[in-house]
């Protein structure tokens, strides 16, 4: 079977073996997320603080991640700042319920793009732009976030009160040969329009 | 193709059947809140969505959708969602910035964390995507639109604290497709859920 469809069906058991957890979200085709994002990166989420809106009604997570590799054609800085709705200020918290989270010390693969009004990033896709790395007998592992916003808590050691399945992982190699697949087919039709 | 492989393919079919469908129901939002009293006040802003074709929008028929949960009063209100603070307010005509791309609908919800447990809901909106097409119950036919009734019942399940539901065919559960209306009536996990909450 092509190595390509194999790399699919194992990213299809990403989603199936959990639960989706998205509100009310349109699932998209994978190439068509990755063909669409600014950035497709590898990282370490270093820090996050979360802050009101300028008007006082929002408040976003910012979350600085040390970029450690970009998939594709796109590279950019080192560091990269992801804006998400949500989070706690002052005892308050505000969830979109459903929406991914990025959290302090995950290792992540993230699609991103900027936000409409800004130029910040944000996950592009949703829940379908994020994906935790773990290691699996050696091999770096990428897994779908059980926990989103609204979803069971972390416990109080930082650790998922969700484990995400790493049996059902999707190696990295395979994720980057898709993300190259993807974003080649996306250059050859934009060379194909011209 | 060999015995052993056939076994080893229908046991991980099994394993990956059995992992989708977790032996569980309903979910409430982690951690568990809800609202201080009921009924819940959720007000839909009446500025309408312009691809809904019923005359307002789909205002009328969002505020009679979301009393399926018994528990709701709702109304119209003239005064857009101001986030943060209650009452609880449906907007239709704008994705509040937030619900773009391939959200239909999203929820955004505040609350205070107590030490009891007991935490409350403070305020709760709903922004809706109008890059696609909706239609609602005081439409006749359905093209490839998304029902907003069942929408935005929903989505006022996660307002009082309700999570996502595994069963099939709940109004809590995830997955949405265009021209079904199932999710406007409530099966009993999501009764089980709010009577758990309230």
């Amino acid at each position: 079977m092509h190595r390509r469809t194999l790399s699919l069906m194992a990213l299809l058991l990403i989603v199936s073996a959990l639960p989706l957890s998205a509100s009310q979200f349109i699932e998209m085709p994978f190439d068509q997320v990755a063909r669409e994002a600014g950035y497709v990166v590898r990282g370490h989420v270093v820090d996050t603080f979360s802050a009101w809106d300028a008007g006082h009604e929002v408040i976003y997570t910012y979350a600085t991640v040390r970029v450690q590799r970009y998939f594709g054609e796109a590279t950019g800085p080192d560091t990269l700042v992801v804006r998400e709705v949500g989070g706690t200020v002052d005892g308050y918290t505000q969830e979109a319920i459903g929406f991914p989270m990025v959290r302090q010390g995950e290792q992540v693969v993230l699609f991103l793009s900027q936000w409409d009004d800004s130029a910040d990033y944000r996950i592009h896709g949703f829940n379908q732009g994020k994906f935790l790395v773990r290691n699996r007998d050696g091999v770096e592992i990428l897994v779908e976030d059980p926990v989103k916003q609204g979803d069971a808590r972390m416990s109080r050691d930082g650790r998922f009160a969700i484990e995400p399945n790493a049996d059902a992982g999707l190696r990295m190699d395979e994720f980057a040969a898709m993300v190259d697949d993807a974003r080649g087919a996306s250059e050859t039709h934009r060379r194909t329009r011209q | 193709m060999k015995k052993q492989t056939i076994l080893s393919l229908v046991i991980a079919t099994i394993i990956v059947a059995a992992s989708s469908q977790p032996a569980m129901a309903y979910v409430l939002l982690s951690p568990r809140r809800r609202w201080s009293t009921t009924p819940v006040s959720v007000r839909v802003y009446n500025v309408g969505n312009s691809t809904i074709t019923d005359g307002d929008g789909g205002v009328t028929a969002v505020v009679g959708a979301i009393r399926v949960w018994g528990i709701i009063s709702s109304s119209t209100t003239s005064s857009i969602a101001v986030r943060g603070t209650a009452p609880a307010t449906i907007m239709l005509n704008t994705n509040g910035a937030i619900c773009t791309g391939s959200c239909l609908a999203a929820t955004l919800t505040g609350y205070y964390v107590t030490q009891t447990g007991d935490d409350r809901i403070y305020d709760a909106d709903i922004y809706t995507n109008t890059a696609y097409q909706y239609y609602s119950s005081r439409e006749a036919g359905c093209s490839g639109e998304y029902d907003i009734d069942g929408i935005m019942a929903h989505e006022v399940g996660h307002v009082i604290g309700i999570g996502h539901s595994n069963v099939s065919g709940a109004t809590m559960y995830p997955s949405v497709s265009a021209c079904n209306t199932g999710n406007r009536t409530l099966a009993s996990d999501d009764i089980a859920a709010r009577d758990d909450l309230y």
